[in-house]
């Protein structure tokens, strides 16, 4: 029950006055408002200024709101900087420490992803579709296909490993979430793609590596090894090798604008595995030991003889060319896939030059 | 008419850029980011603030490696991508920043302070280096 002051303010009755307690039932119901909880805040009269590009996540980084510590011994959802409550129970927060999730770039790239977001309904230019071969329609339908499928294991993965990540790292956690809602762009824009032009959806993927992310339960930094550093570099030479063969206006925006997207989410990626191996002793011997299993497994999917296939017609332009220029090409793309990997693996400290395995040593000559 | 490389030149796709908001959809958003491109021997800073580009200028060695990442070709390289630019009115298939990196041996961009996150805005900041070369189709160019 509330009384109704004349400049629109709703009042509880029950602040009116003590007289009017016991007048009413309800009245008493309701209990005199306490505001004792005001002078509890760690740090009070904190105020941040935006910059040039306006207020930024990196910039609340200030006193004890910008204290990241190594280890975050609360399993609560008490955002960083606030004042615990005793009693509150712990949820499964179990990636608490730093070097488990941990990227300088985190904040900076969350603004990034929320500021540089694009609309596939509206922004994509869908009139320039215009009727490709056959065959050529197949191989881009079955390429988004894939490329879905790539996308919702992302989505998965993350969101897996996101429920689990303490607090005290907020900045990642954010953003992941850009992250995931990229993947979901994705998966609308190729979808999109697909069904617009005469084609269709095509052949599910096997999914080796899909398989393999998805299982990758040792901790987010052993699924980060598989689902960026492993994937996620072969994903990208996909994507640009996509641009460059596009068709109309629409596939280069679309693949233009992916490759922006997953850019993003390979820094973060290879930011964190960098820290990782840094930060925690013995990070970068498990990463040796995860990057021979992983090897192993994108050597066997890159095997399979439909995506290479699609993709040869697609860089040849058509299906005669695909068995020779196109699929020469594609084995050129795998074959900077498997560079650009192994550069990384340089950077990263954890060198793979000597223990390649041998069914990606092959692209090399590529 | 002016002579790519030059400043002349590099502010005229500057106001063409920043004068036609369709060319900045390539972000979908802000692009925050200080490049430099090296052409030859001549060297210039590119910088980018929001939607805009706020200056393009010939720079030193020192300027350049104060730069998050400097895209590098041959002059002729780059006379070949601008010309290709100014007969199709952008960038064709072959001739996009993205294929001549895929072409070369070595990437065309590289961080100088051989920072990865840095160097990455290459490929995350793309389609914006692309709309900024692709609006040099509007300017009438001299290549002596």
């Amino acid at each position: 029950m509330a009384d109704k002051e004349p400049s629109g303010a709703v009042v509880p009755a029950a602040v009116a006055g003590v007289e009017a307690a016991g007048a009413e039932e309800a009245v008493q119901a309701v209990p005199e408002p306490s505001y004792e909880w005001m002078g509890l805040s760690n740090q009070w009269g904190v105020r941040v200024k935006p910059d040039e590009h306006g207020l930024r996540l990196s910039a609340l980084n200030v006193g004890i709101y910008g204290e990241v510590p190594e280890y975050w011994d609360d399993q609560t959802r008490r955002p960083r900087g606030a004042l615990p409550r005793p009693g509150t129970p712990p949820l499964p927060y179990n990636l608490r420490a730093k070097h488990q999730l941990w990227a300088d770039c985190a904040a900076d790239l969350y603004e990034e992803g929320i500021q540089r977001r694009w609309i596939p309904a509206t922004d994509v230019p869908w009139s320039t579709l215009e009727p490709l071969p056959d065959a050529i329609e197949r191989s881009v339908c079955q390429v988004c296909t894939e490329l879905m499928q790539y996308a919702n294991t992302e989505i998965e993965i993350i969101t897996y490993w996101q429920d689990q990540m303490s607090y005290g790292y907020y900045e990642v956690k954010q953003f992941l979430a850009t992250a995931t809602f990229d993947c979901a762009r994705h998966i609308e824009a190729l979808r999109k793609r697909a069904l617009a032009n005469g084609g269709g959806l095509g052949l599910e993927s096997k999914g080796i590596v899909n398989r393999m992310i998805l299982e990758s339960r040792g901790g987010w930094t052993e699924s980060v090894v598989y689902l960026y550093l492993l994937r996620g570099t072969f994903a990208m030479q996909l994507l640009r090798h996509m641009l460059t063969s596009a068709h109309n206006d629409a596939e280069s925006y679309i693949w233009g604008h992916m490759i922006q997207d997953h850019a993003r989410h390979l820094t973060y990626g290879y930011d964190h595995l960098k820290y990782a191996v840094t930060h925690h002793d013995g990070a970068a011997a498990v990463m040796r030991t995860l990057l021979s299993i992983g090897e192993a497994m994108m050597g066997s999917e890159l095997n399979d003889a439909v995506l290479r296939s699609a993709m040869a017609i697609i860089q040849g332009g058509g299906v005669d060319a695909g068995r020779t220029v196109g699929m020469q090409s594609y084995l050129h793309l795998v074959g900077g896939f498997v560079r650009d990997y192994l550069a990384l693996c340089d950077w990263l400290g954890v060198p793979r030059a000597d223990r390649l395995h041998a069914s990606l040593k092959q692209y090399l000559e590529y | 008419m002016p002579r790519f490389p030059s400043d002349d030149w590099f502010q005229s796709v500057r106001e063409v850029y920043n004068s036609d908001s369709s060319l900045h959809s390539g972000g979908g958003g802000a692009c925050n980011t200080i490049a430099g491109f090296k052409v030859g021997s001549e060297c210039y800073v590119i910088v980018f603030e929001g939607l805009e580009c706020a200056d393009i200028h010939s720079a030193d060695e020192a300027e350049m490696n104060a730069t998050d990442f400097i895209i590098e070709m041959s002059e002729d390289l780059w006379k070949e991508m601008v010309a290709n630019v100014q007969e199709h009115g952008k960038a064709d298939l072959d001739h996009t920043l993205n294929s001549i990196d895929l072409q070369q041996e070595e990437s065309i961009a590289h961080s100088p302070a051989d920072d990865q996150y840095r160097q990455d805005l290459f490929y995350r900041y793309n389609q914006n280096f692309q709309d900024f070369f692709d609006a040099s189709a509007r300017v009438e160019t001299s290549f002596d």
